[in-house]
């Protein structure tokens, strides 16, 4: 490659990777990361709000922020009805994505795993679905006779890893290393076998390793046990998978722009803040009945005219007012939701910890972070502690805070920055970048094949 | 109710296209009629043609239309077909100029209530949701 503008571009999505392990003083050794990094530019990828896979992949895709795409986590309100709840998959993305560019532009273009695209839709080339999709019975694949051809070729294509809330760390440890290696397969033979300009493949097994074994692997962990037989599963996973990598860019060749690219980093979590417990007891919401024992706030009975607000768990929280005329049985008067709002975010930003000291909470609000708010938006988006603690949704513990996971073993949370490397042939000799953001991606993809950036895409071209 | 439209397709690949579109239109729940050469010969000739055209366009049909020399009423989309292009990706470029026009919503593909509990479930058990 001796120009800046590409014949191809592959992209290398590693779900959560973090940027303590690729370039910080906790790196591990990673040759074929590090000799990207080394010829061409890397940096720290500011995510979007919230950092979550959905909605992140399809912001980085799209170089749109979540209100645009009207997308605000895996499950978004239909409606403002009280149980309209979906999940966010491709049919919910309505901007174009790279992909959908390159391919009407003529470009060849293969698509493996990358979150929101099942159901999937003809592009200009082939494209395997993502994690999203129910089954592997399914018509995963665009066209479907790549289906079988795929599956002749590698065996079963692994959605996700099966088992994942587990105590059994030895067999979910293979399973996660299985399901990479089985990604790679996939890549290696569509690359082999396919011919493409632009080739975008996601490894999700980085994020299922690193909510799984945290606490075993990070000595800031507050459950770090040195010694502990888990301690290198971390090194060992990033350094098989820089192999597997490898293998990809010797195929590649030297004429392709090269991006390694994660949604989101992760840290350690502290525990979990009972966000729908604590609004009981501060008299937003009223249950029918005290439920007996753990509860899904879903399979509570909630008394509407007595609730001004309630709130949806996960790695961040949502919280949606019970607003007059706009919910089924609403309370809140339209004119006195600001007020109410405020009041929610100034109790939120106030909570202090299991110890007395500050959380450091912060609730946002949607119009404040995006450039237009489409869809149907939690009221708040709340991230407990700078992420340190996750949301919990279910009620019925002892108090506001928990240090187990109501789903099972967890021990991450994510984290604002994931990472950005990319090989341009340029040889800048390893430059540091700073201040990216999730949403340069696209535009800097475009600009690799000479296109001119829409207008309406928010972030900028990488230089 | 819905509009329809005359898409009026050309191009070498022009009959295999109207065939993935038409397949793709009535996935989504639309009334679809093809035009060819055959269907214009015996309506009796690209006049009559255009105007049954509009007729089927202005009651909510889509008329995929690949005969030659058509010059359909009402609400038109005429698409010169990439030999590039798989059929099925001509149809999926021309779904989007009907949606971009209004003329479709996309907002098919959603799951079943049994696979939106199946994913609902991954989701929560990889602690993305609860």
């Amino acid at each position: 490659m001796t120009g800046r503008q590409a014949r191809r571009v592959l992209v290398v999505g590693l779900d959560c990777a973090a940027p303590r392990f690729l370039f910080g003083p906790d790196r591990f050794d990673l040759p074929n990361v590090q000799r990207l990094a080394a010829n061409g530019c890397w940096g720290t990828l500011r995510s979007c709000d919230p950092p979550i896979t959905v909605p992140a992949w399809a912001c980085m895709t799209s170089g749109k922020d979540p209100g645009m795409l009207g997308c605000y986590g895996f499950r978004n309100r239909r409606d403002y009805s009280y149980d309209g709840m979906v999940t966010a998959n491709a049919s919910s993305i309505h901007e174009k994505r790279v992909w959908d560019i390159l391919s009407r532009h003529g470009h060849k273009v293969v698509m493996l795993g990358v979150p929101q695209t099942y159901p999937v839709k003809p592009v200009n080339g082939w494209l395997v679905a993502d994690f999203l999709a129910p089954d592997t019975q399914t018509d995963y694949t665009y066209p479907k006779t790549l289906k079988p051809e795929l599956e002749k070729a590698i065996g079963s294509y692994l959605l996700d890893v099966k088992d994942f809330r587990t105590d059994e760390k030895d067999g979910l440890r293979e399973r996660i290393f299985a399901l990479m290696h089985n990604r790679f397969d996939a890549a290696r033979y569509l690359i082999a076998n396919k011919p493409w300009d632009f080739f975008m493949m996601v490894e999700m097994g980085v994020d299922r390793l690193h909510h799984a074994f945290w606490k075993y692997c990070d000595p800031l962990h507050p459950k770090f046990k040195p010694g502990n037989p888990y301690e290198g599963v971390f090194r060992n996973y990033y350094q098989a998978m820089d192999c597997r990598l490898g293998e990809l860019l010797a195929m590649a060749g030297d004429d392709t722009v090269v991006m390694v690219v994660s949604d989101h980093g992760a840290k350690a979590m502290r525990g979990g803040v009972c966000i729908n417990q604590w609004l009981i007891e501060k008299g937003w919401l009223c249950l029918r009945e005290t439920p007996n024992g753990r509860t899904r706030i879903e399979d509570c009975t909630i008394d509407w005219p007595r609730t001004r607000a309630w709130a949806s768990g996960g790695y961040y929280g949502r919280v949606f007012l019970n607003v007059e005329g706009r919910e089924p049985q609403g309370v809140i008067p339209a004119a006195d939701y600001d007020v109410c709002l405020y009041e929610l975010i100034e109790a939120i930003e106030a909570m202090s910890g299991p110890d007395g000291q500050p959380l450091g909470n912060r609730a946002l609000r949607p119009r404040d972070l995006y450039r237009e708010v489409n869809g149907v938006p939690p009221d708040l988006l709340v991230y407990f502690g700078d992420l340190d603690w996750r949301s919990v949704g279910a009620v019925g513990f002892d108090g506001i805070y928990t240090f187990e996971n109501d789903t099972g073993p967890d021990d991450a949370n994510h984290d604002f920055d994931g990472i950005f490397i990319m090989d341009d042939g340029t040889k800048r000799g390893g430059k540091e970048q700073k201040g990216l953001q999730l949403m340069d991606v696209a535009p800097t993809i475009l600009n690799l094949f000479g296109l001119t950036v829409p207008d309406d895409m928010q972030g900028k071209v990488i230089e | 109710m819905d509009k329809g439209a005359a898409i009026c397709l050309r191009g070498a690949e022009a009959a295999e296209a109207a065939k993935a579109l038409a397949i793709r239109l009535l996935e989504m729940g639309r009334n679809v009629e093809r035009l060819d050469d055959d269907m214009l010969k015996r309506l009796g000739g690209v006049k009559r043609a255009a105007f049954v055209c509009g007729v089927l366009s202005r009651n909510g049909v889509f008329v995929v239309a690949t005969a030659r020399g058509i010059h359909a009423e009402g609400e038109t989309l005429d698409v010169e077909i990439d030999g590039h292009d798989t059929p099925d990706f001509a149809a999926e470029k021309i779904i989007d100029s009907l949606a971009e026009r209004g003329l479709l919503r996309l907002d098919a593909g959603q799951y079943t209530p049994e696979e939106e509990e199946v994913i609902r479930k991954r989701l929560a058990d990889l602690g993305y949701v609860e």
